[in-house]
């Protein structure tokens, strides 16, 4: 997943790349800013794209730069709310594009550089990149090819920043790391822009990482919640009208997508994994709860396809749970299919009557549609 | 080595004692895998229900003559399995573990390439041939044998389309999950020359979703050999929220990468039937059937 900005340059200063002299503001009092300007002000939001959303402005003067900082704690952008800018001196120097990425296919560490930094990279006309196994050295070898054309004054500077890069992402496990622009002169490298991209799986051996998410609770809401939880919850739309509560994550999707196309309107996406539900209702309760808190739901849909999972067992926990959360008033249609079914509609019937139980997942779209409309 | 497993390709059990482990063994030998071995790094060497259990692969390879084994780790453990598979000849590793750490799996990847062997995960429901065997916990509810060979990141939507097209009358000649992480073994265009060569295979049907670049990779192979067979595709993500992973790590799209259109404008223009929903596709793959 990926990082906010200032996560990303508070990993870079702790690895030893510098970055603009710079200071959050988040709605409280305005900030102390940084030297002279001017001042960049950059929305502080989990996604790419922020400066076409109006996430990204240059300011002059203060008065300025906090009129720039009230507008974008107004913006919405990709789904995240922003919470916070990022309000920084405006670097200076010659601007280069220098990235690591894994390539999955090649399974090694892929090193782009390019003298045309501060663009979209994709509308960039020369990016030139090689290959490497995922080690310090051989990464820091191939930056060193790739700057060979850079004058003689910050030549060696572009490679320490590269090796700092290097090491940064190996040791973090990460998947991306990002700077564009890097800003370049005979002074040094300072990075303009941090994109590093984190991961999850790891994070129970990266605790730096860790302790960056959990001090953006609201930021990295989906994050937080899985590392507390061990299950995604996504939720999409906080106006959605249809809760959903299924497992496996291609699927969970896949009925997203198709709800949405035929004008329904899904509150969250959730691989709630059954198979970890161990005999306990715990975790549809905290789903079901969640569901509840947001207003505008009208109904929830309940899909699993259960190879491993026994959906007789599967319906006693969602009739625990149901039972268990009050606060949710809206009825719940359930599509079951696979091992167990017969047993789920028995053990619905009975303590759920109220639930519908389809086989077929147009039938309960159907049923689903029409609670909303 | 996927195409050639049949009821007869002796396979190990890692982790065959714990819970998992157990479960598992059983449902693939019912299904009729035939599992010769199973080890325990615990070192639980009793029988499990009547597989020999051995410390670790090389005795069981030795002892068995196994040629694939299927990893019951937790994720922790699969970069060690694997690795440990590999170095005792195992041809054909199946992770199935969740949660694995993406270093880790590029570090698997590597060597499983180097040894020149076969690596279906970190995460997967597995593979099966159906109607012989399966390697994993694809549900026997959803397999029936056919002409249809399934490629998928996802289990689950693999599940529904399978099912649904079981229901419709279309079988499964292979099934292979390669899972949703963004570093990993085999890849969908890795299963492309195997499922155009497999005799028994008259379509192929390909389950992808958002993230990464393996849709795009694969219409760039399939461009190239040309579709001597029917490809359908359903990519899941069009409404995935952008910089947040989807339940799968690899379910990650950043700007323009990696996205349902991105894949989809890809494998249209590889001549690949691409639809929105997953009840187009079953009913189109109905209909062009009498072609096939």
């Amino acid at each position: 997943m990926l990082l906010v900005e200032a996560d990303g340059k508070a990993l870079f200063r702790a690895a030893g790349i510098a970055v603009p002299a710079g200071v959050e503001a988040g709605r409280g009092a305005a900030p102390v800013l940084p030297g002279d300007g001017p001042w960049m002000v950059k929305a502080q939001v989990p996604a790419g794209g922020r400066g076409k959303a109006g996430g990204v402005a240059r300011g002059a003067d203060a008065a300025s730069v906090r009129a720039a900082v009230a507008h974008q704690l107004g913006l919405r952008i990709k789904g995240h709310d922003v919470e916070c800018c990022l309000v920084e001196q405006v670097a200076r120097g010659a601007e280069r594009y220098l990235a690591l990425v894994l390539d999955p296919a090649e399974y090694a560490v892929r090193v782009l550089f390019s003298a045309e930094g501060g663009v979209d990279i994709e509308q960039a006309a020369a990016v030139a990149s090689r290959l490497c196994p995922p080690e310090v050295d051989a990464i820091t070898a191939a930056v060193d090819e790739l700057v060979a054309g850079e004058p003689e004054g910050w030549r060696a500077a572009l490679v320490a920043t590269g090796q700092r890069l290097a090491r940064l992402m190996l040791d973090h496990e990460l998947m991306l790391a990002e700077i564009n622009p890097l800003f370049v002169s005979v002074a040094g490298c300072v990075a303009g822009d941090a994109k590093v991209v984190i991961d999850l799986n790891a994070i129970d051996r990266q605790p730096a990482i860790a302790a960056l998410l959990r001090a953006r609770p609201a930021t990295y809401a989906d994050a937080v919640r899985k590392l507390d939880e061990g299950f995604d919850y996504v939720e999409l739309d906080p106006d959605g009208e249809v809760g959903l509560v299924t497992t496996g994550a291609g699927l969970s999707m896949m009925l997203v997508d198709e709800m949405t196309a035929r004008g329904m309107k899904p509150l969250n996406f959730l691989d709630i994994r059954t198979g970890q539900l161990r005999g306990s209702p715990a975790r549809l309760i905290r789903v079901l709860e969640w569901i509840a808190e947001r207003k505008r739901v009208k109904v929830v849909l309940v899909n699993i396809f259960a190879g491993i999972t026994d959906l007789g067992e599967f319906a006693g926990l969602l009739a625990d749970a149901i039972a268990a959360t009050p606060a949710l008033r809206v009825p719940v249609v359930a599509r079951l299919v696979g091992r167990g079914a017969e047993q789920a509609r028995r053990v619905l019937a009975e303590r759920m009557p109220d639930i519908v139980v389809e086989e077929e997942l147009e039938a309960a779209l159907a049923r689903v549609a029409r609670a909303c409309a | 080595m996927i195409a050639t497993l049949s009821r007869s390709t002796p396979v190990l059990v890692q982790g065959i004692s714990g819970r998992m482990g157990r479960t598992h063994a059983a449902g693939m030998r019912a299904y009729g895998t035939n599992i010769v071995a199973g080890t325990s790094a615990r070192g639980d060497l009793g029988d499990v229900d009547g597989v020999p259990v051995f410390h670790d692969c090389a005795a069981a390879v030795a002892a068995t003559g196994a040629t694939a084994s299927i990893a019951m780790v937790p994720p922790g453990d699969v970069r060690a399995a694997v690795l440990e598979a590999v170095a005792a000849g195992i041809r054909l590793v199946v992770t199935i573990a969740e949660g694995v750490p993406v270093h880790d799996a590029l570090a698997v990847g590597r060597a499983v390439r180097a040894a020149g062997a076969t690596w279906v995960g970190p995460s997967t429901p597995g593979l099966a041939v159906p109607g012989e065997m399966k390697l994993g916990f694809l549900p026997d509810a959803a397999l029936r044998p056919g002409p249809v060979a399934i490629m998928s990141k996802s289990g689950t939507l693999s599940y529904e389309i399978g099912w649904r097209l079981a229901q419709s009358g279309l079988g499964q000649s292979l099934w292979v999950g390669v899972g949703g992480d963004p570093v990993k073994g085999v890849r969908f265009a890795d299963l492309l020359a195997p499922f155009l060569a497999d005799a028994r295979t008259a379509a192929i049907v390909l389950v992808g979703e958002v993230g990464g670049d393996e849709e795009e990779q694969f219409a760039a192979a399939l461009a190239q050999v040309g579709a001597a067979k029917p490809v359908f595709a359903v990519i899941a993500g069009s409404e995935a929220k952008e910089g947040v992973a989807m339940g799968h790590a690899g379910a990650l799209t950043f700007g323009a990468t990696g996205t349902v259109r991105s894949k989809r404008a890809a494998l249209e223009a590889a001549g690949v039937r691409v639809f929105a929903t997953m009840a187009a596709l079953v009913a189109d793959c109905g209909d062009q059937r009498r072609r096939w």
